[in-house]
Formats: C-alpha cells, sequence, structure tokens
C-alpha cells in the first residue's frame, strides 16, 4: 500500500438489484467517506465516485458513479476503499491523524532509539502509541501527552518521547 | 442494585498506597495495579497507573471527567484496534 493511501472503508456486497452496494465505514464519523470520494483501490488504481442513499445496519447503502449493474456491484465484493492522503483535512496543532503516526521512530530525549509506533489506540482516557521495540516483537504502549511525548516530527518521521518510569 | 452510598466507594487499599506514596515523591511514574474493580477518586487525578488487563498494564491517565468510573473500563481485556482512516489522536 501506498504510504499516500488511507483505508477509509470497504465493500461488502451489493444491495438489491440495481446496482447498489453495502459499504462499511472505517471513518471517525461513518457519513465522511462521502466527503472523500473519489475513492481508489489499495493499488491506486479505478476511480470510485461514491453518494450515500441510506444507512443500514454496518453502513450504508451507497451509489457509485461507475457501477450500473447487479453483476458489476457482486464483483466488487470484498473491495477495500482508499483515499489519497491529501483529501483527508488539515488539523490544528497537536493533533494527528493516526495514519501519519503509525511508522514514526520513537526515540527518548537523549537520542536512543525505543521503537517504531506500530499501532494508536484509545480505551477512553488518552491516546496510547503502540511502540514496537526494535528487533522484538514485544510492544510498549505510551500516553500520547504532552508530558511523555514533548516532540511529534512529522516531516522527519521521528517522535521524542520521555516516558514515564516503569514502562520499559 | 447499586452500592449502598453509606459504604462509599470501593478501593483496594493497596490502590491507595501505591497513589500516595507516588504522589508524595513527585515522580512521573507508571503505578502498577492489579485491581480493575477499584472506583477512580479524586486523588488520583493526574497520575498515571498502569491498569493490568491480564495480559499486561495498560497506561491510563486519570483525568477529572474519569471520577467514579472503574479503572478496568479504561483496559480492554478483548483485542480490537479497528482501522485507523481518519480517526485523530490529540496531545493533551
Amino acid at each position: 500500500m501506498s504510504d499516500d493511501l488511507v483505508c477509509v472503508g470497504g465493500i461488502s456486497g451489493s444491495y438489491g438489484v440495481h446496482g447498489e452496494l453495502r459499504v462499511k465505514s472505517f471513518c471517525a464519523e461513518p457519513e465522511a467517506i462521502e466527503t472523500y470520494s473519489p475513492l481508489t483501490r489499495e493499488d491506486g488504481s479505478d476511480s470510485f465516485h461514491l453518494s450515500i442513499i441510506r444507512p443500514v445496519k454496518n453502513g450504508f447503502v451507497v451509489r457509485i458513479a461507475e457501477v450500473a449493474t447487479k453483476e458489476a456491484a457482486d464483483a466488487l465484493k470484498g473491495t477495500q476503499l482508499f483515499a489519497r492522503r491529501e483529501q483527508l483535512p488539515s488539523l490544528p496543532d497537536d493533533e494527528y491523524y493516526y495514519s501519519d503516526l503509525v511508522g514514526l521512530t520513537v526515540s527518548d530525549t537523549g537520542g536512543t532509539v525505543l521503537g517504531t509506533v506500530k499501532t494508536v489506540q484509545n480505551h477512553g482516557a488518552a491516546d496510547l502509541l503502540e511502540v514496537l521495540l526494535p528487533s522484538s516483537s514485544a510492544t510498549v504502549l505510551i500516553p500520547f501527552t504532552m508530558a511523555a511525548i514533548p516532540t511529534v516530527d512529522l516531516e522527519s518521521g521521528r517522535i521524542v518521547a520521555d516516558p514515564p518510569e516503569g514502562l520499559f | 442494585m447499586g452500592r449502598s452510598v453509606w459504604k462509599g466507594p470501593f478501593v483496594d487499599s493497596y490502590v491507595l498506597k501505591k497513589a500516595e506514596v507516588s504522589r508524595e515523591s513527585g515522580r512521573n511514574e507508571v503505578i502498577k495495579i492489579w485491581s480493575r474493580r477499584s472506583t477512580i477518586l479524586p486523588q488520583f487525578v493526574g497520575l498515571t497507573f498502569g491498569v493490568y488487563n491480564g495480559h499486561k498494564h495498560i497506561p491510563v491517565n486519570v483525568t477529572e471527567e474519569m471520577i467514579g468510573q472503574k479503572f478496568g473500563e479504561y483496559s480492554p481485556t478483548r483485542t480490537y484496534y479497528g482501522h485507523a482512516a481518519d480517526k485523530k489522536a490529540k496531545r493533551k
């Protein structure tokens, strides 16, 4: 997958007999998937202009301009839908997209590399960076707070962490 | 039926002790606890607890909004991350 593509949803299958589709949205606000249209496949091929018709259980019924028949809709079942990173709205300072943080190198204040960001999680308290330790499959969770993560430099792909005692 | 008011909120005593020691030392540390059933009290605000989920300790930064909840609510025992998509993380 290209770095500038972000997975925002998936096609669950066809809906009805008129070429409509059932789409599952992975967005924070599910309806936002429509605003990122046109969407592409994982390899950047094809272009899907998507418009939401109505919500259904676990997703939306949508019409894709390029899909006119049920057979064409059936053929797209299982396709993941990707938006280009530049289609996402810009964010204020100290707010970051999960997809931007994943893959960044985490180092401590002394410059020692601690690992790379594997996932970003939120269990109801502060956001957490799951850091994959180098040459290991073990991970450590660091709170995404000003105290624990004083610097996030997206351009150089680096995060400076000052983790609380007892995490590493 | 809910817990009787006269008893006050339930907190395991070792959690209170650990929190007290950490607050007095003023160190920036994760307080490892196994007590998911303990209630979050006002004196825990600002501290970071590592709440055990049966596998590892999940860091939980206690804020005012969390008072009255249980620690276990912030440390899920099942793994489901979902997709990153356009989700945003805010540094607090």
